[in-house]
């Protein structure tokens, strides 16, 4: 069987005329040839790993744990998704080939179950036994236990964290090193980093600030796609000055891969996302931008005014909210592929361009603020 | 990490520029360049150089693999620093002047016009004896007559800290060249980047056409074979020229409100003066790494105009009152009711970080402590200020109807 190279990078293409060329994850398609940053990534960038190893991955099926199990039974390894198998084990991502679909889809392995059955973890685990967990979805630190101590021989736990534990703070971009929020909603993330410390486990901790690209199931790109397709303008919170950061799913799942079997990453956290940030303001151009539509109209609006009830009006939080990615560059040579309107192209061509998306177009709030004619200019 | 073990028979480049000078034209001029430097220490590895023209905006982007510049063993230099009699950027002379001569090297400050005019009763020319009495020389002139004062002495490295445009450097490059200096820096400013809407600046970033650090930048990559840009943005530290943080003490230790233009949320830079004197001498001793490179020449943490206030009524342990204006409604007088820049501007320092193995050392709620300390030591809390502009904002955010 022909191996099928499964990669993300995306070759630049130096011809004039806008190219489509088929790489993993369907189409890359360069708008502008205006410049192509060229990166020459060295034979074996990616870990090539010594031996193929027993991978479990909590999760797997959703967003970024089907760019990751691609890349990890690419690798060589043994991959297998422990969901409940609410969405399907596999499924063919846009563009993909039916060739790597299948190749793919013959590989992994499923483990049918709910991780907060902790008896079945602690008992399908042992039994199994596994080189490496990948734990994906966990969001609390119970969640964690049956797992360890169902693989005492676990040689790396490596766990997709949030950026979103860091405390609040006028000294940005947030580095590993900053304070932590222990009353944040991803309090569940930072008890389960603690858990891991304390458990002596040879873990690595992922933080990535908001997750874009094709399949995304949080509406963030989806927001700002849904409006500028219906020609409306986009509602923007205050200033629209605040600086967020997008990180591309694909780069996402990379990084994953380059902590593996890496002794630098043991029981170290790493912010994973874009190498820039941008404003509320910016990211609606950069969305216009990437599916080719015109430059919006940006409203902004005092939220203070408004009840929106439990709608929310905007997918960001309304502060500045963005992490150094420094670190992972300089100790794993960790460096984002994707620049911002790149992976916003790459997420529109290959989703909801083509008519998909997870949550249908609501633009109740929008109207709550575009009716009252109290807005700041 | 693959690494590479060059026979160390002599540090050799092998591209050239790291990042081209900023340039206009349109073409796209890409190398993609390799280069193995040989250092006597025990990092040695492989990297890669990308060159960009920067026609557009783009994204920096430097391989996973960095240049770790050289250990401790760094020659003795001769250093010229040309000097600015004022402003924001006089007290980086002062600091690069005494860093360098703390680490065994040579330095002469040539500072513009005359030694005996008032504005040397100012910091940090004031406190220049501790250069002399740190072994460095100091001496007085118009850059045209360089040539003059400096007769018959060569420098290993010259900087210009004093120079905005072609017409102030050039007669200070000429020379330099002339006079056989091999690596010449420059400080120019992060000012020159193009407002975006992706932070941070990054050098290689788009930069204005017409600003008069850009020509001279352009210049000297001509001239020089060894240069190198320094972009700073505002500073703090004791010996400082130009007000930075004063102005916030000025108005809290008197209890009144902090007036400040637009969300607050604008991000900024403030570094401690140290860092861009430690970045500076990291390019003297490790000239090869620095050669042909942009620094962006500042801490590595940005903070929001809100941010400093607070941080500064934190260090003096006093409450705050910060208000917002629309600086519009202020007309002409906008520009001197505020010291920083009415939008984002924030850079980082990537290119020292990734080729220098350089650090920031800024801790601004510390750095700020001193300040204080030092501001109220020198009797400026009980100073009888004007706030004439500040009671102007205030008298316009009375009348129309808060927002």
């Amino acid at each position: 069987m022909a191996a099928v190279q499964h990669t993300f990078k995306p070759y630049p293409s130096l011809s004039l005329l806008p190219s489509s060329q088929s790489t993993f994850c369907g189409t890359k398609f360069i708008t502008s040839v205006q410049y192509k940053r060229k990166v020459c990534q060295p034979k074996g960038a990616l870990n090539v790993m010594a031996s193929s190893k027993k991978i479990l991955v909590m999760g797997g099926t959703r967003f970024i744990g089907i760019f990751l199990s691609r890349l990890l039974v690419e690798e060589g390894h043994q991959v297998t998704l422990f969901t409940r198998g609410k969405a399907p084990v596999t499924q063919p991502l846009p563009g993909e080939s039916d060739e790597a679909y299948n190749a793919f889809k013959s590989k992994i392995l499923h483990l049918k179950g709910d991780r907060k059955d902790y008896d079945f973890v602690r008992s399908s685990l042992a039994a199994e036994g596994f080189d490496v967990v990948y734990d994906i979805n966990g969001r609390e630190a119970e969640e964690v236990e049956p797992i360890i101590d169902a693989l005492p021989n676990l040689e790396q736990y490596i766990y997709c964290s949030s950026a979103g534990v860091y405390l609040k703070s006028d000294l940005l971009p947030h580095r590993e090193i900053d304070a932590v929020d222990p009353k944040s909603r991803h309090k569940g993330k930072l008890e389960t980093e603690s858990l891991l410390e304390s458990k002596g486990v040879n873990y690595t901790s992922i933080r990535p600030v908001y997750i874009y690209g094709p399949l995304n199931y949080n509406p963030v790109e989806e927001w700002f796609f849904h409006r500028l397709k219906a020609g409306r303008p986009i509602p923007i919170p205050n200033s629209g000055l605040q600086i967020t950061q997008l990180g591309h799913v694909k780069d996402l799942a990379t990084a994953f891969i380059k902590v593996l079997g890496n002794a630098k990453a043991s029981k170290q956290v790493y912010n994973i996302s874009g190498d820039r940030y941008v404003t509320f303001d910016g990211l609606a151009r950069a969305c216009a931008k990437a599916g080719g539509f015109p430059e919006p109209e940006l409203i902004h609006y005092n939220p203070k005014e408004f009840d929106f009830g439990k709608k929310k009006a905007f997918p960001f939080r309304d502060q500045h909210f963005f992490a150094s990615v420094e670190k992972a560059k300089e100790e794993l040579g960790i460096v984002p592929e994707y620049s911002l309107v790149e992976g916003l192209t790459d997420s529109y061509n290959l989703d909801f361009g083509r008519g998909t998306f997870r949550k249908a177009a609501d633009f109740t709030t929008d109207d709550i603020i575009l009716g009252k004619s109290l807005v700041l200019s | 990490m693959a690494t590479l073990l060059s026979s160390c028979s002599s540090s050799s480049l092998l591209s050239t520029n790291y990042l081209s000078p900023p340039s206009l034209s349109p073409n796209l001029s890409q190398s993609l360049s390799f280069s193995s430097t040989c250092f006597l220490s025990s990092s040695i590895s492989l990297s890669q150089r990308l060159s960009l023209s920067s026609c557009s905006s783009r994204t920096y982007s430097l391989s996973p693999f960095t240049v770790k510049a050289a250990a401790a063993v760094s020659e003795k230099k001769k250093v010229l620093i040309v000097n600015t009699n004022s402003g924001g950027h006089a007290v980086i002379g002062f600091y690069f002047a005494k860093e360098l001569l703390g680490s065994g090297h040579d330095v002469t400050v040539f500072t513009l016009g005359d030694e005996t005019s008032d504005k040397m009763k100012k910091p940090p020319f004031s406190r220049f004896s501790e250069i002399v009495e740190g072994g460095g020389k100091t001496v007085w002139g118009d850059v045209g007559a360089i040539g003059t004062v400096l007769d018959g002495l060569k420098f290993d490295v010259v900087l210009d800290n004093n120079g905005k445009d072609l017409d102030t450097v050039k007669p200070v490059a000429d020379w330099a060249k002339s006079s056989g200096a091999e690596q010449f820096l420059f400080i120019s400013s992060a000012g020159i980047y193009k407002p975006t809407e992706e932070p941070p600046h990054v050098e290689g970033d788009t930069v204005k056409a017409d600003a008069g650090h850009v020509a001279v930048e352009k210049y000297i990559s001509e001239v020089f074979e060894n240069w190198a840009s320094f972009r700073p943005q505002y500073m703090i530290g004791s010996g400082n020229n130009k007000d930075c943080e004063e102005w916030f003490f000025d108005r809290i230790v008197r209890g009144r409100p902090v007036p400040i233009p637009g969300s607050g949320m604008q991000l900024t830079n403030i570094s401690h003066v140290k860092d861009l004197s430690s970045m500076l001498t990291k390019a003297v001793e490790n000239p090869t790494a620095a050669s042909g490179i942009i620094f962006n020449c500042v801490s590595d943490r940005a903070v929001t105009l809100d941010g400093i206030a607070k941080l500064c009524a934190k260090a003096a342990g006093l409450p705050v009152e910060i208000v917002h204006y629309d600086p519009k409604s202020i007309g002409s007088d906008a520009k001197k009711a505020f010291p920083f820049r009415n939008m984002h501007f924030y850079a980082e320092p990537r290119a020292a970080k990734d080729l220098l193995g350089w650090k920031s050392s800024t801790n601004l709620p510390e750095d700020l402590k001193e300040r204080y300390e030092e501001y109220v030591k020198i009797g400026r809390d009980k100073k009888d200020i004007k706030f004439d502009i500040d009671d102007k904002i205030l008298e316009s955010l009375k009348v129309s109807v808060a927002v």
